[in-house]
C-alpha cells in the first residue's frame, strides 16, 4: 500500500502532523530550549569530566565463548602462565661475559625484584639464586648457582660462569643463542598481596621505563634494554591513547578552517562546532552515567560523533544560508532549514544509530561498548544538531558575507557541477554502471585474501616499528622462545591429574600437536616427568620416557612447577608454543586438539580449550568469523528498511544502497591487500561506514526527488541537487574523512587501521553517492511516472480534503 | 660390599619396596606395548638412541616406537612399521635381513626384512613372569638344599634362602606394576644367538633367533641387580656387559659363564667397545670417564680426559679411528685406537647417543635432534 503523501514527495517518519508540531514546539520556546540545553550540558559535562579510562583485559575477549568460559573457570589455577615480563639486557659490543655487563645485570636484577607488582621469589636472572647448574656425579647430584662462588669479575670467574651456564638448563634459556644478551624474567602478581589492589599497568610500565630502561641505559652506554610482556604492552597502549588529545586538537582546527571556507560566516563556523562539541560532552556524560569507561576503542567514538555532528550542522548552515540569501530573516531561515532537513537528517541519524547497534550482535564487550557509545552519540546529535543548532542559528543568523557567499553560489553557474551533472546523462550512466560492476568484480576477486584475525607477529595492537614490537623482535630472534601460547586444560577427577593413563593421553596429544604445522614445541607435566626421570637416571637419554610406574611418575613430578598441577590435582595444563597467532595457524591447532579430544577423552578426563593468548585469539576469531556476515546482513537490512519506510520506493532504496555495497566490497578488498585482517577493531568499520555513508544517499535522494517532482529533466534535476545538497555532501564527506584521518598517525596500530579504513569508507561512500547514484537513477527512476503519480496524489489529496 | 648407590638405583629400590597403593596399571600400560607407532614426518628428527647397518641400509631406533631407515647413506629417511609406541633404546643386526631392537616395557622387536617391518617377540609381562619363575625356582632349590644340608652349611644356606624368598616377593610385587623396566641394549652374534640387557639386572638370551628367550640374569654375578647398560663383543668373541656403579662383566666362553672384572671406576658405565686392535677394549660412561684395557679387560687405565660430559656410545672406523659420543653434543675422536682423544663438541650441544662411520670422512650421528651426518671427520684429531 502506498501513501499518497509519500508519492507527493512529502516524506515523514511518524505522522505528517508531527513535524509541524515539533517545529512549533521548538521555535516558539527558543529561550526555554536554550536554557534546558545549558543546564543539561552543565550536568553531563560534569559527568563527562569524571569518566575513567578502562582497559581491562576482559572487555577485549568474547566472554561467552566456550574457550573463554573454560579459561575463566580455571583461571585461579592458570595464573602465572602468561603474566610476566622479560627484560633482555644486551651487550652492544662483545658478549655478556664482561665484568661491566655482569655488574649492570646484577643491579638491574635487584631493581626488578623491588618493583611493585613483581612476584619477587620467582624472578629469574643469571644473578638469582634459583638459576643453578646441576650435574650428575658418582656420588649423586652436584650443583650450585651459575654465578660461581667467589665471583670477582675476573677472567677466570667469567670463564667459570660460561661453563656453568652451558651446563644449566635454566641458565641456558636465560641467555641468547649468541651470548650477547641475557634475560631478567619477572612474573607479575595481578593483585598486590599487601594492598589487595589490582596491578596498575600504566604505573608499572612507566616504572619499567624510568627505573630500568632509562636509568641503566643512561648509566651504562654499552648495554641496551628490551622489554616485553603483557603488562608492558598494555602500558604502551595506555600511553598511546594520550596522543588522542593531539588528534582532537588537529581535528578541531581542520574543522574550523573547512567550515569557514564553506560558509564564510563566523556563526556558520562556530555554531556547528559548538553544537557538535556539546554532542560529544553529552555522549561522554551519558556514557559515564550508564557505567561505562573509556577504552582504547571507545575513545575514538567522540571523534566520530564530532564529525557526524559537523556534517549535519553543515547541511543546516547550507540550507539556512540559502534561505537567508532569498531574503528571509534569521528566524524564518532557520525554521525553513529545520523544515527541509528534519526528515532526511532524522532518517540519516536513525540509520546511523541502528547501524551501530547491529554491532551488539558481537559478544565482545569492547565492540558492544563501541556500539553503545556510538549509538548514544548519534542519538544525542539528533537533539543537539537538529534542535539546538537551528535554534542558536535563529538568533545569530547567517552573516552578511555568508549570505553573499550563498547568493553567489546560487546565481553563479558552477562549471564543476554542470560537468558532474553528466553522471546522470544517458550516455555516461551506462559507463558508470559498467565501471561499478567491474569494480565490484575486482573487489570480490581481491577480497578473497581477506583473513580473520591477526596477520602479523608480535603485538598487533601496536605499530610494527613501535618500541614494543622492536623489542619483541629482538627477543624472538635471539631466544628460542615463543610468545604465542595455547593452553589446553586437562580436567580430571580430583587427585587423578597425574595418573599414568591421563599422562599417557597427554603425551600422545603433545606428539599430535608437535606434528601439527605451526606448533614449535609443547610442554606439560609429562615433559617434566620425562626430563626428571632421565635426570634421576644419571642424565641417560635412554630413560627419557614416561614410566608406567605411578611411583616413578610421582617422584619425577614432586618438584614440578606449581602451575602444572592445581591444588586438588584435578587439572593440569598442556602448553603449546606456536610459531605465530595467524588465524589459519590457530584454526589448525584447534582442529587438531578437538579431533584428538573426541578420540581420547571420556567421562573421567577432558581436554578443554583454551587459555593463553593464542587460545583467546582463537576464540575471538571464531566469534568474529561468525558475527561478520550476520552483522553485514543486518546492517544492510536495517538501512534498506529505513530508506524504504521513508521513500516508499524500492527503486530509491536501490539507488541509495548499491553505492554503499560497492564501497563495502572495495573496503574488504583494500583490507585484504593491505594485510589487515577482520578482528575486533576492524569489524565495526563496515557497520560504521555503512551507517554513516547512507546519510549521503539520503540527503542527495531527498533533494533529487524534490526537484524531479517539480518537473525538471533528470540531468537538470541532478544539477540542482549537486549545487545545493551535493555541495554539502561533498563537504560532509571531507569533514568526516578528516575527522578520522588523523587517527592514521596514532601510535596504536588498530586506531591507525580503523582511521584508514573509515577514511576510505567515508570518502568512497561520498563518491558513490555523487557519482553512482545518478547513474543508477538514470536506469531506475522514471520521472514522468513520478510526476504523474505526484499530480494524481495531489489531486486525490485535494479532493479528499475538500 | 656397600657401593655408594647413585640415585637411580636409590629411587628404584625405594619404589620396589613400597606396596602399591593403587590397583595394577599393568593392563593400561599395555596400550603402548599394543599400539602401532604413529607415522610422523618428524620421526627422523626426534630423539633417536641407536643406529646400525643392515647391509647397505641404515636403521635407527628412538622415541615413541620410531624406527627409521635410509637406503641412500643417510640423505633421506623413511619410517618402518612398528607394533609398539615405547622408547626404543638399542638395536643389533646379525645380517642384512635379521635385526632386533629393544626398549622400554622390556620389548624385543624383530625384523626379517632388513628393518622395514617389525614384530614384537617379547615384552615386560613375559619378562616379569620369567623373573618370578626364576626366583621361585631358586627358592625351591635352596629349600631342598637346606633340608639336606649339614649343620655346618645350614646357617649360610638359610641366609641365602631368606634372601631368595625376599627376592621372589620383590619380583611378584614388581610385576604388579606392569612392564615398567626397560631393556637398554641388545647384541646378536648371528641370526640365531643373541642377548639383551636392561634395568635392574635384566638379562635374557635366545638361541633360536628370538622365538624363545631365557632369563640369564642368574648366570651373571650381579646380586644387587645393578642396571646393565650395554652389551658388546670384541672381534675374538670375548663378550662384555657394563653397567651401573662401574660394573664390568666378561665372558670368554660365548656367554656360558660370566666373571665380574675389577673395575677402575665406581660411577656408571654406559658403553663398551673394541678399538679395532685385538685384545683392546674401551669402557666409558658418566662425566667423560673412559678406560682402556689392553689385556682383554683384566686391567684398565684411565684415558686422559678434559671433559665432563657423559659418554654414551662408541664406534670404530678404519685405521685406528675411533669415535665416542655423549651428552651435550660431545664428540671424541681418536686416530690411534683410543690412546688419545680430541674433543670436538657439536655446536648445538644436543646430546648424542649413537654414531656410525659412513665412510672414512663421514660420520652419522643420532641423538636428541634425530639423525645428522657430519663431514671432515678424517681431519679431526
Amino acid at each position: 500500500m502506498t501513501n499518497k503523501l509519500h508519492d507527493h514527495g512529502d516524506h515523514f517518519l511518524a505522522t505528517p502532523k508531527a513535524e509541524p508540531f515539533l517545529e512549533r514546539l521548538i521555535f516558539n520556546n527558543r529561550a526555554l530550549i536554550i536554557l534546558i540545553f545549558v543546564a543539561l550540558t552543565g550536568f553531563l559535562g560534569y559527568n563527562a569530566s569524571q569518566i575513567k579510562p578502562d582497559a581491562s583485559f576482559e572487555r577485549l575477549i568474547p566472554l561467552k565463548h566456550e574457550f573463554i568460559q573454560n579459561m575463566l573457570a580455571n583461571r585461579d589455577d592458570l595464573e602465572n602462565l602468561g603474566n610476566y615480563i622479560n627484560i633482555a639486557v644486551a651487550a652492544k659490543d662483545g658478549d655478556i661475559f664482561s665484568e661491566d655487563y655482569m655488574e649492570t645485570l646484577k643491579q638491574i636484577t635487584d631493581e626488578v625484584i623491588f618493583l611493585r607488582g613483581v612476584d619477587r621469589a620467582e624472578v629469574k636472572s643469571l644473578w638469582t639464586p634459583n638459576i643453578r647448574w646441576v650435574e650428575v656425579t658418582e656420588e649423586g647430584f652436584q650443583g650450585g648457582t651459575v654465578i660461581p662462588d667467589g665471583y670477582d669479575g675476573s677472567e677466570d670467574s667469567l670463564k667459570l660462569l660460561r661453563e656453568n651456564i652451558l651446563r644449566s638448563g635454566d641458565g641456558r634459556r636465560l641467555v641468547a643463542d649468541n651470548f650477547q644478551s641475557s634475560i631478567v624474567y619477572a612474573p607479575l602478581l595481578e593483585i598486590d598481596p599487601e594492598t589487595g589492589k589490582a596491578l596498575d599497568y600504566r604505573a608499572f610500565s612507566e616504572e619499567l621505563e624510568t627505573k630500568i630502561r632509562q636509568k641503566f641505559m643512561g648509566q651504562n652506554p654499552n648495554i641496551s634494554i628490551h622489554i616485553v610482556g603483557f603488562a608492558k604492552k598494555v602500558g604502551d597502549l595506555i600511553e598511546g591513547i594520550k596522543s588522542v588529545a593531539l588528534f582532537a586538537l588537529v581535528t578541531l582546527v581542520l574543522a574550523l578552517v573547512l567550515l569557514f571556507l564553506y560558509s564564510r560566516c563566523i556563526a556558520g563556523t562556530l555554531i556547528p562546532i559548538i553544537s557538535s562539541f556539546i554532542a560529544v560532552i553529552w555522549q561522554l556524560g551519558l556514557l559515564r552515567l550508564l557505567g561505562f569507561g573509556l577504552d582504547p576503542y571507545s575513545v575514538l567514538v567522540p571523534f566520530l560523533v564530532f564529525a557526524i555532528g559537523i556534517s549535519h550542522g553543515v547541511q543546516i548552515v547550507n540550507q539556512a544560508g540559502a534561505e537567508a540569501a532569498k531574503g528571509y530573516d534569521s528566524l524564518t531561515a532557520s525554521r525553513l532549514a529545520f523544515r527541509a532537513l528534519y526528515v532526511p537528517g532524522m532518517l540519516a541519524l536513525l540509520s546511523d544509530a541502528i547501524g551501530f547497534l547491529t554491532l551488539l550482535f558481537i559478544e565482545i564487550d569492547v565492540i558492544r561498548g563501541l556500539a553503545i557509545a556510538a549509538s548514544i552519540g548519534v542519538a544525542v546529535i539528533i537533539v543537539t544538531n537538529l534542535v539546538l543548532h537551528p535554534v542558536i542559528l535563529s538568533y545569530t543568523g547567517i552573516s552578511k558575507s555568508g549570505r553573499k557567499h550563498a547568493q553567489n553560489l546560487e546565481e553563479k553557474v558552477d562549471k564543476k557541477w554542470v560537468w558532474m551533472s553528466y553522471f546522470s546523462h544517458p550516455s555516461v550512466a551506462p559507463i558508470s554502471v559498467l565501471i561499478a560492476i567491474v569494480g565490484t568484480g575486482l573487489g570480490i576477486y581481491y577480497k578473497q585474501d581477506l583473513k580473520i584475525g591477526d596477520l602479523n607477529p608480535g603485538a598487533p595492537e601496536l605499530r610494527p616499528d613501535s618500541r614494543y614490537n622492536t623489542d619483541n623482535n629482538f627477543i624472538i630472534s635471539n631466544y628460542s622462545t615463543s610468545s604465542d601460547i595455547m593452553v589446553i586444560m586437562v580436567k580430571t577427577e580430583p587427585e587423578k591429574c597425574s595418573t599414568y593413563p591421563i599422562l599417557r593421553a597427554i603425551d600422545r596429544l603433545q606428539w599430535r600437536l608437535e606434528n601439527t604445522p605451526g606448533v614449535q614445541s609443547t610442554g606439560s607435566l609429562v615433559t617434566v616427568s620425562k626430563l626428571v626421570t632421565k635426570a634421576l637416571n644419571e642424565g641417560n637419554l635412554k630413560w627419557f620416557e614416561l614410566s608406567p610406574s605411578q611411583q616413578v611418575i610421582n617422584s619425577s613430578i614432586q618438584r614440578a612447577p606449581s602451575g602444572l598441577v592445581n591444588t586438588t590435582c584435578s587439572m593440569t595444563p598442556v602448553v603449546a608454543y606456536l610459531e605465530d597467532h595467524k588465524a589459519e595457524t590457530l584454526k589448525k591447532v584447534v582442529e587438531a586438539i578437538q579431533t584428538f579430544a573426541a578420540d581420547y577423552q571420556n567421562e573421567s578426563f577432558q581436554f578443554l580449550l583454551a587459555a593463553g593468548n593464542a587460545g583467546v585469539d582463537a576464540a575471538t576469531n571464531e566469534v568474529i568469523d561468525k558475527a561478520n556476515n550476520q552483522m553485514l546482513i543486518f546492517v544492510y537490512a536495517v538501512v534498506s528498511i529505513m530508506c524504504f519506510i521513508t521513500f516508499r520506493s524500492i527503486r530509491a532504496v536501490i539507488c541509495i544502497i548499491v553505492p554503499l555495497a560497492l564501497t563495502s566490497v572495495l573496503c574488504e578488498a583494500l583490507m585484504a591487500q593491505l594485510g589487515i585482517g577482520i578482528k575486533v577493531e576492524t569489524l565495526p568499520v563496515i557497520a560504521l561506514g555503512v551507517g554513516i555513508g547512507v546519510d549521503y544517499g539520503i540527503y542527495i535522494y531527498t533533494k533529487f526527488e524534490k526537484v524531479l517532482l517539480e518537473g525538471k529533466s533528470l540531468q537538470d534535476a541532478y544539477y540542482e541537487t549537486l549545487r545545493s545538497t551535493g555541495r554539502a555532501v561533498a563537504f560532509t564527506g571531507l569533514t568526516l574523512g578528516i575527522g578520522v584521518f588523523t587517527w592514521i598517525f596514532s601510535p596504536i596500530q588498530f586506531q591507525a587501521n580503523m582511521g584508514l579504513l573509515l577514511f576510505f569508507m567515508f570518502i568512497w561512500n561520498m563518491v558513490g553517492a555523487l557519482w553512482l547514484l545518478p547513474a543508477l537513477a538514470r536506469f531506475l527512476l522514471r520521472p514522468e511516472i513520478m510526476v504523474a503519480k505526484a499530480k494524481a496524489a495531489e489531486a486525490a489529496l485535494a479532493s479528499g480534503q475538500s | 660390599m656397600k657401593v655408594m648407590k647413585p640415585f637411580a638405583r636409590g629411587v628404584g629400590a625405594i619404589l620396589l619396596g613400597v606396596v602399591l597403593a593403587s590397583p595394577s596399571w599393568a593392563g593400561r600400560a599395555g596400550d603402548v606395548l599394543e599400539s602401532e607407532a604413529v607415522p610422523s614426518d618428524m620421526a627422523a628428527l626426534s630423539l633417536l638412541l641407536d643406529v646400525e647397518k643392515a647391509g647397505s641400509r641404515l636403521v635407527a631406533v628412538g622415541v615413541r616406537g620410531h624406527i627409521v631407515y635410509s637406503d641412500d647413506d643417510g640423505k633421506t629417511w623413511a619410517q618402518a612399521k612398528v607394533p609398539v609406541q615405547v622408547l626404543l633404546t638399542g638395536l643389533s643386526f646379525a645380517d642384512a635381513q635379521n635385526g632386533w631392537a629393544v626398549g622400554h616395557g622390556a620389548v624385543i622387536l624383530r625384523t626379517r626384512d632388513g628393518g622395514l617391518t617389525w614384530e614384537k617377540v617379547f615384552d615386560g609381562n613375559k619378562a616379569n613372569s620369567d623373573v618370578i619363575e626364576a626366583a621361585r625356582r631358586l627358592v625351591t632349590e635352596l629349600e631342598e638344599k637346606v633340608a639336606n644340608a649339614s649343620d655346618a652349611e645350614r646357617g649360610d644356606l638359610e641366609y641365602q634362602l631368606e634372601e631368595a624368598t625376599f627376592a621372589a616377593e620383590d619380583a611378584e610385587a614388581d610385576s604388579e606394576a606392569g612392564a615398567t623396566k626397560p631393556l637398554l641394549d641388545v647384541w646378536f652374534r648371528n641370526a640365531n644367538e643373541g642377548y639383551v640387557v636392561g634395568a635392574y639386572g635384566l638379562y635374557f638370551g635366545t638361541k633360536d633367533g628370538g622365538e624363545s628367550w631365557q632369563y640369564l640374569a642368574p648366570t651373571l654375578p650381579n646380586p644387587d641387580h645393578f642396571h646393565l647398560n650395554a652389551i658388546n663383543a670384541l672381534a675374538d668373541g670375548t663378550m662384555f656387559i657394563v653397567g651401573e656403579a662401574g660394573q664390568i662383566f666378561r665372558s670368554v666362553d660365548q656367554g656360558a659363564t660370566w666373571s665380574k672384572m675389577e673395575s677402575p671406576y665406581e660411577g656408571s658405565l654406559f658403553g663398551v667397545n673394541g678399538t679395532g686392535i685385538p685384545g683392546q677394549v674401551l669402557a666409558f660412561g658418566l662425566r667423560g670417564n673412559a678406560f682402556r684395557s689392553e689385556d682383554n679387560g683384566v686391567s684398565w687405565v684411565e684415558v686422559a680426559k678434559e671433559i665432563t660430559e657423559t659418554l654414551m656410545s662408541g664406534t670404530v672406523g678404519d685405521a685406528g679411528r675411533l669415535v665416542l659420543v655423549g651428552n651435550s653434543g660431545m664428540l671424541l675422536v681418536s686416530s690411534n685406537g683410543g690412546q688419545t682423544f680430541g674433543a670436538h663438541p657439536r655446536e648445538d650441544r644436543m646430546s648424542l647417543t649413537g654414531a656410525l662411520f659412513l665412510s672414512a670422512d663421514r660420520l652419522l650421528l643420532v641423538g636428541e635432534g634425530g639423525v645428522s651426518v657430519i663431514r671432515g671427520i678424517a681431519q679431526l684429531n
